[in-house]
């Protein structure tokens, strides 16, 4: 298994690269850069925008930048952002805790909702509630997320004002103290409530389809001719069997953890990655923007890995080698 | 089959008592919001201050670029001087003497200002700032404010290690020499102070991701800031040793919210003072709880011609471009566009119609009565085509040029509002109602980073453009106006122009002659000719709307938004 996954590890180089080239070369085919947005005469004028357009690199040939950008990111280094006046890393570093609150307490909810449903349409196939799971499901997938966050934040902030709309922490508050918690729990619950719940479709209709299956099995029958409960044949045989599969699922969700959700983000103001590179796009910050994107794309080839490595842990009939 | 069916209509009865109770719920709330009686203005209180954008948290005057950090700017510090309602230079930390030649200006500064950190501001700090931004590794956008200083340019570009034209004369005044005369001095120099003390030996490079300026930034203004959250808050509490005496607010909360949500956020009470989206503003205002102030701003739209292009080598603009040349057709294609339509339409009346360059807000703008005002008037329109040789000759139901050639017109605007499409089309439908084949160019709208990079680079498919310009608070029309100007986005060469331009930034020869009035007979002049020769079409000046919070007292709006921040208070 070490040597797979050192295989797989140099394997994902020459992707990597690859990746690379298309994420700086689609960067600078967007029209406009971060100089841009400056053409203001009551805070600039053309003679300055020139001068840093020459410092920042930016009327060199491409490949040049390119190899500079990349030699720097090979260093770990991604340079500086000149929108935020900072490095990019400590910039992502900052914004990281926020989406990863935001990403973990979303997903714990789409696997405790997809748990339960589930379970229940797996056992009750083809009833009344598993229509109406499976409903509740492909409603969830065809909302899109804004529309979602919209109704949520005028339910539940505005006309009901059990939580706050937007940000990610209250005003007034001391880091440390448990209303500080409290304040970013009561923050965090809305959207990851509004992300959670409209991810369940793939994983409960996963987990059922599963039971389903598995309840056809020999070994089930065995166990039903032997008398035992109902209950236990699902709780203890079924389900267990059929939970291995969701589990590997937990590889490719990194990714998504720390990618953040740049929709619910912005809409939230919730001050993550997703925002910053939804911000970054549009401020023509190519430096934050390219770091993103490099970071989700050695998270994903990560997750990936993950995800078979695990499936070779929980599943003995298969064989990484 | 049949018994998902029946699944389906239940669940979507169900969710439409559901949304049926929700919008009950709002018609109950919103009239019990609206009773509240305005009570007694008492001491203390938070005030939340609204914004649509994320800051970016370079909280220094000296380094900041965008509105975003601005706002929270002004809580936290102030500067020598300040623009008054008349948009001229007052006094606010220091006074100001200027000698008889023009060259030399003098600060006073006021005793007993107070730094966040209880440190004395004295003239020190303001040298200070001044060569930061002269500093040969300053990377802000700034440097136009000093160099017209005495030997700031040396020093900027290394070859001074001091800028001449400053001198200390003691702790409280300071002379600065400039290099010319100027009418505007006062609105161009760099008047914010840094604190030299608290700043200690950081570059000048370094400055804008330092701590100093990131997370504990000192000033003096009516607030200091207690607790940033990155991108999101910043909350300030009041600054007991401010020099006007303390704020009457406690504290003030600056919070960055989504655009969509302004609306909700102002109706529950989360945000309290903001300038609200202009395409929510006609609910927005009917708010009970809120106050609605509408303030004319300093800026305006435009619809360009395209002239000709640039000369980069020769740093001129060059008009070449034959298809606007003739007068008539510009006024005719000014006379289609029902510009009050336009603005009641898309931008729920906040905005007028304007003729010149100038807002009606700014000193200097002409009587309308001396100006053309470029009416909707089709008929008109269609009569200034036909004798200047417009003609439909192939009786397609457009207009050909004179020499009887097809004459299109491609019309470029920014996407981004929702009506941006609408908007567009407006424009072009006008100008096919008085006979010109006018079409979007390419077919679509453009980004903002497209819309510049496509007109600054002079393409040929560009032919009329709609763009707008914020201005600062004197008139001078130069960075925008002059055939030298890169940013004279229409490529407009007028040596008259120039002339009466340049004419407007010099002093009376007459000694005793007031200056404003000097200028104002130029600029006059000025606006009569690009009125009369009208190189673009001047759309709309901008009217901000305000959304404030009744509870929320003694709230100044102003063309470049809120002030007084230390009288605000807020009732019970």
């Amino acid at each position: 298994m070490l040597q797979y996954t050192i295989r797989r590890l140099i394997g994902m180089i020459p992707i990597i690269f690859l990746i690379s080239v298309v994420v700086f070369s689609l960067a600078k085919a967007m029209p406009g850069d971060a100089l841009s947005g400056k053409i203001d005469p009551l805070n600039s004028d053309p003679a300055y925008i020139e001068e840093m357009r020459e410092k920042m690199g930016l009327n060199d040939p491409i490949h040049v930048q390119y190899v500079r950008w990349m030699s720097g990111v090979v260093k770990g280094d991604f340079g500086d952002s000149f929108v935020h006046k900072r490095e990019v890393m400590e910039l992502v570093g900052d914004r990281l805790p926020n989406t990863i609150i935001l990403g973990v307490s979303a997903l714990l909810i789409t696997y405790c909702l997809a748990f339960l449903m589930g379970r229940f349409s797996g056992r009750y196939a083809y009833s009344m509630g598993d229509y109406l799971i499976s409903g509740f499901n492909y409603l969830a997938l065809a909302i899109p997320s804004f529309v979602a966050a919209l109704v949520a934040i005028y339910i539940f902030s505005i006309n009901l004002g059990w939580v706050p709309a937007t940000g990610s922490i209250g005003s007034g508050v001391e880091p440390g103290t448990i209303d500080y918690f409290l304040s970013k729990a009561k923050h965090t619950i809305l959207p990851a409530l509004v992300l959670g719940s409209l991810a369940t479709a793939s994983y409960t209709q996963f987990l059922r389809n599963d039971m389903i299956e598995s309840s056809r099995k020999d070994y089930v029958r065995t166990a039903r001719a032997k008398g035992t409960k109902e209950s236990t044949i699902y709780n203890k045989h079924i389900l267990r069997n059929s939970i291995i599969p969701i589990v590997t699922l937990l590889g490719f969700d990194i990714a998504s953890i720390f990618g953040g959700a740049i929709i619910t983000e912005t809409i939230f103001t919730y001050p993550g990655i997703g925002y910053l590179f939804v911000e970054s796009v549009n401020a023509r910050d190519y430096s934050v923007m390219m770091a993103i994107a490099m970071m989700l794309t050695v998270l994903t080839l990560v997750g990936n890995l993950i995800a078979d490595l695990l499936y070779g842990l929980v599943d003995p009939r298969i064989r990484l080698s | 089959m049949k018994k998902s069916a029946f699944w389906l209509v239940s669940v979507m009865l169900f969710m439409s008592l559901f949304l049926a109770a929700c919008s009950k719920e709002t018609a109950n709330e919103e009239p019990a919001e609206g009773d509240k009686p305005a009570g007694e203005v008492k001491e203390g209180g938070t005030v939340t201050f609204g914004y649509t954008q994320p800051f970016k948290g370079v909280l220094s005057y000296a380094y900041y670029e965008g509105e975003d950090d601005v706002n929270a700017l002004q809580f936290m510090h102030e500067a020598l001087i300040k623009t008054g309602d008349d948009l001229t230079p007052q006094p606010n930390l220091a006074t100001w003497e200027l000698s008889e030649d023009h060259m030399k200006l003098t600060f006073k500064l006021k005793e007993g200002v107070k730094w966040h950190d209880g440190e004395e501001l004295t003239v020190e700090d303001m040298e200070y700032a001044w060569y930061l931004i002269a500093d040969p590794t300053y990377e802000g956008a700034r440097f136009a404010n000093v160099a017209m200083i005495k030997g700031a340019q040396e020093y900027h570009d290394g070859a001074a290690d001091t800028i001449e034209g400053i001198k200390v004369i003691d702790d409280y005044t300071i002379e600065v020499t400039v290099t010319e005369p100027s009418v505007n001095l006062l609105d161009n120099i760099w008047v914010y102070p840094e604190p030299k003390h608290y700043y200690g030996d950081i570059s000048s490079k370094e400055l804008p991701d330092s701590e100093q300026i990131r997370k504990n930034p000192i000033g003096v203004g009516p607030f200091k800031v207690k607790n940033i959250v990155a991108g999101e808050m910043i909350e300030f509490e009041r600054f007991d040793d401010y020099w006007q005496g303390p704020a009457k607010l406690d504290g003030v909360v600056y919070k960055i919210i989504d655009g969509s949500l302004a609306q909700g956020l102002i109706q529950n009470g989360e945000v309290d003072v903001i300038e609200a989206p202009k395409d929510q503003w006609a609910a927005i205002k009917e708010l009970p709880n809120v106050n609605a102030v509408e303030a004319d701003a300093m800026s305006y739209s435009y619809i360009g011609f395209d002239w000709g292009h640039y000369d980069t080598e020769k740093g001129v603009v060059v008009s070449d471009n034959q298809k606007f040349q003739n007068k008539a057709l510009r006024h005719a294609m000014a006379h289609a566009i029902d510009r009050q339509a336009f603005i009641d339409g898309f931008a729920n009346g906040l905005g007028k119609p304007l003729n010149t360059p100038f807002p009606s807000v700014s000193w200097a703008k002409i009587d309308d009565s001396e100006i053309n005002g470029y009416e909707f008037d089709v008929e008109k329109a269609k009569e200034l085509l036909d004798e200047a040789g417009y003609k439909d000759v192939d009786g397609d139901g457009f207009v050909e040029d004179p020499e009887g050639k097809p004459f299109t017109v491609n019309f470029d605007a920014m996407a981004g509002a929702e009506t941006s499409e609408a908007r567009a089309q407006f424009i072009i439908q006008s100008w096919q109602a008085i006979g010109l084949n006018a079409k979007l160019n390419g077919g679509s709208l453009k980004d903002f980073n497209l819309f510049y990079d496509t007109i600054e680079a002079d393409d040929p498919s560009v032919e009329t453009f709609m763009g707008a310009w914020g201005l600062a608070a004197d008139p001078d029309p130069a960075g925008i106006w002059l055939s030298t100007d890169k940013w004279n986005m229409w490529r407009w060469y007028s040596e008259e122009s120039d002339e009466l331009i340049k004419k407007g930034v010099t002093f009376p020869e007459d000694e005793s002659m007031d200056i404003t009035e000097h200028r104002q007979q130029y600029y006059d002049e000025w606006q009569k000719l690009v009125n009369e020769e009208l190189p673009i079409i001047f759309f709309e000046q901008r009217i901000d709307p305000w959304a404030i919070n009744k509870r929320v007292q003694n709230v100044k709006v102003t063309p470049f938004g809120t002030d007084d921040f230390h009288l605000w208070a807020v009732t019970e």
